[in-house]
């Protein structure tokens, strides 16, 4: 079959791209095919285990810390707010 | 802190869009997004599908240009969505991570089907845009909205652009596989 998916997108890790490709194709095929069609079991998950360590290992060399900087985001709202 | 809203009708099924919004990148019409994670998803209790993306944009300039100012190669955006396959709404909420020190956007798109006629979808929009926590005077406001409005109808482009391309893929397969079939019956039917 020929291949469509031309054009991807970019991992955050470049070592990650592969399991990224692999996943984001078993995805949008479960979504489509099963999800959207009331089937709940995401035969997908143990892709996304391997492809998920990648990105959290590749952010981590990166010193990116998402949880920290959405943390941060949240108490730049909180803390200040103009006076009403 | 500017609330911008904006309200469009896709004339696709919800089923259609929301499975074409998943593939809404690469498209030409937003080059400047570079990359795309999923950090985390998971089916919850009620079987909606929840998502929390990680967004890497670039600059528009050189990496070497953004180093020596002292920036990241590319900005990041971190992005929380949720599908209701059962009510059919899908919504999105995205806020900058970068820069969020300075200036917050935090935009939210909601698809869901339309109320009367289901081959169709409604995309709702709003964003709102916070610096440093302060309100934006008018000028640099309207700066920012008229930025969105711009990529607001460029980022329903590039959904015209996928679903698309998703029907030609489908089209191409149904043309291969009656090719196949013209391959077959005629050897048959001469036996």
């Amino acid at each position: 079959m020929k291949d469509t998916h031309i054009l991807t997108m970019n991992s955050v890790g470049v070592e990650c791209q592969e399991l990224k490709k692999r996943y984001d194709e078993c995805f949008n095929k479960w979504f489509a095919e099963k999800f959207l069609k009331g089937h709940r079991d995401d035969p997908c998950q143990p892709l996304f285990k391997v492809y998920q360590e990648c990105v959290k290992k590749a952010l981590k060399e990166k010193k990116l810390d998402i949880e920290q900087m959405e943390i941060q985001v949240l108490g730049t709202d909180n803390e200040k707010q103009p006076p009403s | 802190m500017r609330i911008w809203t904006s309200e469009h009708t896709f004339e696709h099924s919800w089923d259609t869009v929301v499975t074409a919004a998943w593939r809404k990148y690469p498209n030409p019409l937003n080059p400047s997004v570079v990359g795309l994670d999923v950090l985390d998803r998971s089916i919850d209790a009620e079987g909606k599908l929840k998502s929390h993306r990680l967004m890497s944009t670039s600059w528009g300039m050189p990496g070497w240009v953004a180093k020596l100012i002292g920036m990241q190669e590319s900005a990041f955006a971190s992005e929380h969505s949720v599908v209701d396959p059962e009510n059919k709404i899908f919504t999105l909420n995205s806020r900058n991570l970068t820069l969020s020190n300075v200036l917050t956007v935090n935009e939210q798109l909601t698809y869901s089907q339309h109320p009367t006629d289901p081959n169709k979808t409604l995309l709702k929009q709003e964003a709102t845009v916070t610096v440093s926590g302060l309100p934006l005077c008018n000028r640099l406001e309207k700066m920012m909205t008229d930025a969105m409005t711009n990529n607001a109808n460029k980022g329903r482009q590039a959904m015209e652009f996928v679903i698309d391309k998703i029907k030609k893929e489908a089209r191409e397969l149904t043309t291969e596989a009656h090719k196949c079939m013209d391959n077959v019956l005629p050897k048959t039917n001469s036996l």
